[in-house]
């Protein structure tokens, strides 16, 4: 009889075990079944492409955007920008006047002589201190000294980044001192993006949401940053690619000597051929495209090596439209020249976008959402 | 005198209603389905202006007509019929050349007649005009209906987004694809640039297939055409060939073909990895058979133009199109083999031929298979790639059985020019070998030696 009761109770204990055991198994399937519809999307490409950019994008267009909290969290950041940006004028302005001929274009006017050498100082801090309506109309004057905006033409050459007239243009508000940064201030906001972010959302349409869940990774695009990604990415749907066309005629934040469209095609080409990558569709976004139709017209494109053989056949639109087809067969050319023929029938497509143009982001987000549910489709048998 | 009351029940007269004393004229017996196959459809009053006969059988082209107005002669529709004395009815012109071959019997009863009048048989006649006109003043209206329905899709196109600009893009493509007339309206108010507005970079599929499919329905003018060759629409219509089903992608091949019809087309739009890999894809896709003949059409029009071929080479298109040959039909197999011939013109399309292991052997077991055509071109590619390197490949061709079938053309009724290359074919590939050797290897009996 005893033997009978404890057996019992064993049994017992070990149900209840197997139950829970049971219970566990059922919600990591259910969990992997969920994880299983959420399609993986990976934003990649070189520093400085846009992809941070298409990411808050996707944030404001997808979520619900920032809240005041997040908005004022960029404060910091926007500040940071205005002072690191007028030290690399001014510093670059120094460096100009230096090594030229015409020399005296560059030299700052004597009396922004001094606020030059001060703002100069304050953008090499580790801290900045906040920015006062004093500050800021110091940092105007020197802005619209003809030094600076001298060496602001010359920008490609140094690394003024794409928000510095954005942000020069705006310096009244950005010192007020109850300013909230608008949606535009944060989307231009430029921050060195390290390690990995992710957002999840669904596509919102016209019937409301479309029931397909993404989720969206960004990670930092600098060469010492690369090598931590490619490991995470098994089983990613999509790669979105981010090539700023307008940089060809700049050089790389970490390697002064080297060509940034150079570095973006050897990086598309990297990407391209690993293995992780075999079935997925990839989207290229030729980003920048406002920035590169105002500079082809002036620079031209054979100043990069990969576009030396391009032929200018008129002027104007027709011209920009002529010189945006060239780049897009160059980098159609790529493609299909780093793609084994086994992988062909993997969905490439390439898009013209503005990141900081929201409408435009969220037309060019809804094709790749149809040609993404497509591609299940297909994949599935059903098309 | 009492009228003719029918029953409802007569199905055989197919009457409707009835029964209650109203005169029977003509216009109703056909309205009412005397002769069957009408479709009532609110038609009411007699014919406006005289119509001419033979005209509105002609352009009707109907499929099924009444068997009492077929003549049996002929087995067309009668337009001046008349009666012999057995009471059969025939075409006049039909008869009277029975007559006129010496018969003096009835076709179908097969009676000897004692009178040879012919009688024109008005009543059959005017039955036989009513029942055209009718169908005829039908289809008119139906084709002014669609002439109005494109018109007012035409002007909903221009307000719309989103879904209901999809919706009406469909509507509009099956009223296009249905009647002439509405093609024509489109054309004629502004339609096609309209729809062509629609193409370019942020155009989704669902709204590029139904565009693709509506223009390819039209006749496009020149300057139309000229408009669509612009890059950025270009790249659309490829990007839609891309993803499209086998029915938007054939309907994107044809607009492409049409594109290349003008005279100002300038090769650097067809000069383009996306498309040639979309073209090469649908002619490899073993689901859709029916895609293989239009991807190959398109791509021999482009191997046409010289400075796209190495292109086409660089695709990898060779070894695939090699690999295909043993499957397809006849059409299809000679435009892979003119397009392979075509790239045998460049050095990288050589290269390639020779490359690929299975040239040498399904270009010699097409000769002398398919057409004097496909032999043409199997030999022309045959010779490109011996005399690229007339050791190797002379060796691989002669096992292949190449000297025998070379005999064959040789010995053949083929254009002249071609029995000259086969014998200069046979010649470079003999002089590897010694001639014991090669008559052997030809297979040749002692007399022909």
């Amino acid at each position: 009889m005893g033997l009978l009761c404890s057996r019992q109770r064993h049994n017992q204990a070990d149900s209840e075990e197997n139950e829970q055991t049971a219970e566990i198994d059922r919600r990591i399937e259910q969990e992997t079944k969920a994880e299983k519809h959420i399609q993986k999307l990976l934003l990649l490409g070189a520093g400085d492409s846009g992809k941070s950019t298409i990411f808050k994008q996707i944030k404001l267009l997808f979520q619900s955007g920032f809240d005041e909290a997040e908005l004022k969290g960029y404060i910091p950041v926007i500040h940071a920008n205005v002072y690191q940006t007028i030290k690399i004028l001014h510093d670059g302005s120094k460096e100009l006047s230096q090594n030229l001929a015409d020399s005296s274009k560059f030299m700052v006017s004597d009396e922004n002589k001094q606020i030059g050498e001060k703002l100069s100082e304050i953008g090499g801090r580790l801290d900045y201190p906040r920015l006062t309506k004093e500050l800021a109309h110091e940092i105007e004057t020197l802005w619209r000294d003809n030094a600076i905006q001298e060496t602001y033409s010359r920008g490609n050459e140094l690394q003024v980044p794409d928000c510095a007239h954005y942000f020069m243009e705006n310096l009244q508000r950005l010192s007020d001192a109850d300013y909230v940064p608008t949606k535009e201030d944060v989307l231009y906001a430029r921050v060195r993006t390290t390690g990995v972010v992710e957002i999840q959302f669904s596509p919102v349409g016209e019937n409301k949401k479309s029931g397909e869940v993404y989720r969206l990774f960004d990670v930092g695009g600098q060469k010492n940053e690369r090598r931590k990604w490619i490991h995470l990415f098994e089983g990613v749907t999509a790669v979105i690619f981010c090539a700023a066309i307008s940089e060809y005629d700049q050089t790389l934040f970490e390697d002064d000597n080297k060509n940034r469209m150079m570095e973006t095609k050897e990086l598309f080409e990297w990407v391209l051929k690993q293995p992780c990558f075999e079935k997925t569709s990839f989207m290229l976004f030729l980003n920048k495209f406002d920035l590169f139709e105002k500079k082809v017209l002036k620079v031209p494109l054979n100043v990069c090596a990969w576009f030396k053989d391009y032929q200018p056949v008129s002027t104007g639109k027709q011209e920009i439209e002529h010189a945006y087809e060239f780049v897009k067969k160059k980098f159609e050319e790529l493609y299909f020249q780093s793609t084994a023929p086994d992988r062909v029938d993997r969905v490439f497509k390439i898009y013209r976008t503005s990141a900081l143009d929201q409408k435009l982001v969220k037309k060019t987000f809804k094709l790749v959402d149809e040609t993404l549910r497509r591609r299940n489709l297909f994949e599935a048998g059903l098309l | 005198m009492p009228m003719f009351q029918p029953s409802k029940k007569d199905g055989l007269l197919g009457f409707e209603g009835g029964g209650d004393g109203r005169i029977l004229d003509l216009d109703t017996a056909v309205k009412d389905g005397v002769l069957g196959g009408v479709a009532g459809g609110g038609f009411g009053g007699g014919i406006g202006e005289k119509l001419d006969l033979k005209k509105m059988i002609e352009e009707l082209n109907l499929p099924e007509v009444p068997s009492v107005f077929i003549c049996p002669i002929s087995l067309e529709p009668m337009q001046d019929p008349v009666t012999l004395c057995t009471g059969q009815t025939y075409e006049k012109s039909n008869i009277l050349k029975w007559f006129s071959l010496g018969h003096y019997t009835c076709p179908t009863t097969m009676q000897e007649l004692w009178d040879d009048t012919v009688t024109p048989n008005k009543t059959l006649y005017h039955l036989i005009y009513t029942w055209f006109s009718q169908k005829y003043v039908q289809m008119k209206k139906r084709s002014e209906d669609a002439q109005g329905r494109a018109s007012e899709l035409l002007s909903t196109l221009k307000k719309v987004k989103g879904q209901a600009r999809i919706q009406t893009l469909k509507e509009l493509q099956q009223v296009v694809a249905s009647h002439s007339t509405a093609r024509k309206t489109v054309v004629d108010e502004g339609g096609v640039a309209l729809l062509s507005s629609l193409l370019g970079p942020f155009t989704s599929y669902a709204v590029g297939s139904e565009v693709v499919a509506i223009l390819v329905n039209l006749a496009l003018s020149s300057e139309s055409k000229t408009n669509l060759m612009q890059p950025a629409k270009v790249s659309s219509i490829v990007d839609i060939l891309n993803e499209g089903s086998l029915e938007t992608k054939v309907n994107c091949v044809r607009l492409i073909e049409t594109l290349m019809e003008e005279k100002d087309f300038r090769t650097e739009i067809v000069s383009s990895h996306s498309l040639l890999v979309a073209l090469m894809r649908l002619v490899r896709d073993k689901r859709h058979p029916n895609g293989h003949l239009p991807g190959l059409g398109l791509l021999k029009l482009i191997s046409m133009h010289q400075q796209v071929r190495s292109l086409i080479v660089s695709i990898g298109a060779i070894p695939q199109l090699v690999e295909l040959i043993p499957t397809l039909n006849p059409e299809c197999l000679e435009l892979a083999l003119f397009i392979l011939n075509a790239l045998s013109s460049v050095p990288e399309g050589k290269q390639a031929l020779k490359d690929c292991s299975n040239t040498i052997p399904n270009m010699v077991k097409l000769l002398m298979r398919i057409s004097e055509s496909c032999t043409e071109y199997a030999l022309s590619i045959l010779w490109s790639v011996c005399k690229l390197s007339p050791d190797e490949c002379s060796l691989i061709a002669v096992d292949a059985g190449l000297a025998a079938k070379l005999l064959l053309v040789i010995q053949s009724g083929c254009n002249p020019e071609l029995k000259q290359r086969a014998a200069e074919l046979l010649k470079l590939c003999s002089l590897n070998y010694s001639d014991t050797i090669f008559i052997s290897k030809c297979k040749l009996t002692r007399t022909i030696q």
